[in-house]
């Protein structure tokens, strides 16, 4: 990368630079030998010189939109087209969604070219497959995300907006096949086609490897993910099928390592089983997308990134023999980490979500969260979700850093860190493999255990007051200031039981109990079918169907718990 | 003996970082840990009354913990084993970690406490059945 005397001046000015370091450790009384450490815990040195880069081969680096990309997915990073901006919205009913998708499309919130992108969460009844009038769901409906159940929900969320000129992403967690057909099934009353429609399903069967519990045991929640990737292959092309949740292994106390490290396993498994089920690598790579979060290491976090635009690249061309481009690109949701926000001093978090974006900006990211700054106490206020936004639109329009694609590359300290970073990761992805897999080292608890380590030593970091966090272990304040907390209408639960009760007693009932008959036959099929068997879409078709004759999520999901759960007591 | 500790969450909820660390710190303390997920709070009650604990800790960080509380409050007097000190965790707002005080509840360790803080809790008020 450098010539002789270009290598050997650096070689002096560091033997210098290393004296003159030593002089002012000793000096402040420091040892100059102390390890230094990235949050990750690897190591890193007070100063870079050319000779930390020099073994690193430039096709390595190389140019943004070249393989392997991991300088960016495209020539242009925002010299055209920014990030788009994605803040969660999803609280209350339909409406009050509906209500707060407008006022922040009102306030700038924007996709790709200025098109519209609705990024969607579902509430804690539905995420738990469960319907408003079920036992378990009072206090918790319309909580954490939108009250939505069914088609009709659909009518009242979407009605008037364009369905084929917008981005939807639907964040699920086990109803991710419910919540797309209805989606579907809603598209097809408005006279909109599958394959017109554009957004995202999270298929996140694989986050219950480090975070919560799955409502189904690993291999069926493999099986799941690539019926409905076969499906949205064949019949929904610009649809994203698959959302790797990194960012669930940073929030659950992962390390950057283990969080492209780990998904990277899992994608090798993904990959694995869906060429099984017949399809091409070119054919479903392109539509997978990545949810990355961006904490508090600043230059490591953007290391991550550039490092895991390579080893994924990697893996996909000469393991998978991917060779579309897009087959090899990863594109990145940034979510800015919640987890290192804090309930004290809540409008600090304003400053760390800042930080957090602006390395996501400098990492290439294609689309972006920014977490509220009341994000450890409720649900954003709308105030606190427009400050969010604003911090994107400030960093997007007043820094001049989207002037110049990957204006860090080349850094010393960045190359050596994502070089380092990509290493660590593939080894990692190694290791999995040799437990037999993601699925094998879900099963086991292997996942789980690796990444509570990371999480255990960081909270001890913390706890003995190593690792600081403003408000909480220095700089605490008595008289705290406190944010508004957002709460959602009472009057939510019971308008939504009233409507669940009203569907069914009008839909047509002999049209439902037909639908629900056959989907629940696929779904005792699917159970002994394997990877082999998978392709022709029959769980998927007959969950379209039922959602067209208005079967809820709770419905529906009843019926895959059955067929596919872990049995009695989540059955219901 | 030890005093015995059920941890529990609910299963939707997946913000299981906090509470399966606090599992490991209340182990190493010297604690009897059970950890479970529920579904119906009734289920919680069941589980206490059958593992005979002394403390049932709760945690909730997505909302919806109120009626949680309602019913696991309820549902403890009901199987007649009210004597089992309740505390919560999570992201519960001042102004519910007061009225859930007024139910009984007797602790509520929302973000940026400390395992530490729990552990001192339980040994100064809490003594095993």
């Amino acid at each position: 990368m450098f010539d002789p005397d270009t290598l050997h001046k650096a070689t002096q000015a560091q033997a210098q630079w290393e004296a003159d370091y030593a002089r002012v450790a000793k000096r402040f009384g420091g040892d100059a030998a102390a390890p230094l450490e990235t949050h990750s815990g690897l190591p890193i040195k007070p100063c870079y010189f050319p000779q930390d880069v020099q073994n690193i081969p430039g096709e390595d680096i190389g140019a943004p939109g070249a393989y392997p990309f991991t300088r960016g997915n495209l020539p242009a990073q925002y010299q055209f087209m920014r990030w788009a901006n994605q803040p969660v919205i999803g609280y209350g009913l339909p409406e009050h969604t509906r209500a707060r998708m407008d006022a922040l499309a009102a306030k700038g919130m924007s996709g790709y070219f200025g098109q519209k992108f609705y990024n969607l969460v579902y509430d804690l009844v539905s995420h738990e497959g469960l319907d408003p009038d079920h036992p378990a769901a009072r206090g918790r409906i319309g909580q954490c995300g939108m009250a939505v159940y069914s088609v009709r929900d659909m009518e009242r969320l979407f009605d008037g907006l364009e369905l084929p000129k917008m981005n939807v992403v639907h964040i699920t967690y086990y109803q991710v096949i419910p919540g797309l057909a209805q989606y579907i099934a809603y598209a097809e009353r408005r006279g909109v086609k599958p394959a017109e429609l554009r957004g995202n399903s999270m298929n996140w069967y694989h986050q219950s490897a480090y975070v919560g519990m799955s409502a189904f045991p690993p291999d069926q929640g493999l099986k799941l993910a690539v019926e409905l990737i076969t499906y949205c292959t064949r019949h929904m092309p610009a649809w994203n099928t698959t959302n790797f949740f990194c960012y669930g292994v940073e929030e659950a106390g992962g390390t950057a390592t283990q969080e492209i490290g780990l998904l990277l396993a899992f994608g090798v498994e993904l990959v694995q089983a869906c060429m099984k089920a017949g399809l091409k690598a070119d054919e479903f790579l392109p539509r997978f997308g990545f949810q990355i979060a961006q904490a508090n290491d600043f230059f490591e976090e953007i290391a991550k990134i550039r490092a895991f635009r390579q080893v994924w690249a990697r893996t996909m061309h000469e393991r998978f023999g991917a060779q579309d481009p897009r087959s090899m690109h990863v594109r990145i949701h940034t979510h800015t980490s919640g987890a290192v926000l804090t309930a004290q001093q809540p409008l600090v978090n304003l400053i760390r979500t800042t930080i957090h974006a602006l390395g996501a900006a400098l990492a290439g990211t294609q689309a972006m969260e920014v977490s509220s700054y009341d994000e450890a106490l409720a649900i954003p206020t709308e105030e606190a979700a427009t400050l969010a936004l604003r911090v994107q639109q400030v960093i997007g329009e007043e820094t001049n850093i989207t002037a110049v694609a990957d204006a860090l590359g080349g850094s010393y300290y960045l190359e050596s860190l994502t070089a380092r970073i990509g290493a660590a990761a593939r080894e990692l992805a190694r290791a999995v493999e040799e437990q037999g897999g993601y699925i094998a080292a879900q099963r086991s608890g292997w996942i789980r255990d690796e990444v509570e380590r990371s999480a255990d030593r960081w909270r001890e970091l913390v706890s003995s007051g190593k690792r600081k966090i403003v408000g909480l272990n220095c700089y605490q304040t008595e008289d705290e200031q406190r944010a508004p907390i957002f709460r959602v209408d009472p009057q939510v639960e019971h308008t939504a039981v009233e409507r669940i009760r009203q569907l069914r007693a009008q839909r047509d009932g002999a049209r439902w109990t037909e639908a629900m008959r056959k989907f629940e036959e696929a779904a005792q099929l699917f159970k002994h079918r394997t990877a082999a068997d998978l392709g022709a879409g029959e769980l998927m078709s007959a969950a379209i169907d039922a959602a067209r004759a208005d079967a809820t999520t709770g419905e529906m999901m009843g019926v895959l718990k059955r067929a596919l759960g872990w049995g009695a007591p989540h059955e219901h | 003996m030890p005093l015995r500790v059920l941890l529990t969450k609910p299963t939707h909820d997946c913000h299981d970082r906090g509470v399966r660390h606090l599992a490991r710190k209340l182990r190493d303390a010297g604690f009897e840990v059970v950890f479970t997920n529920f579904l119906l709070a009734q289920e919680v009650v069941d589980a206490a009354v059958q593992e005979d604990v002394d403390v049932v800790g709760l945690s909730s960080s997505s909302g919806g913990h109120m009626a949680a509380f309602e019913d696991l409050m309820r549902g403890l007097k009901a199987a007649d084993a009210d004597d089992i000190v309740v505390i919560a965790g999570g992201v519960i707002p001042d102004e519910d970690a007061k009225e859930l005080k007024s139910w009984g509840v007797r602790a509520v360790f929302g973000p940026g406490s400390s395992p530490g803080d729990v552990v001192t809790f339980l040994n100064a008020h809490v003594k095993a059945a």
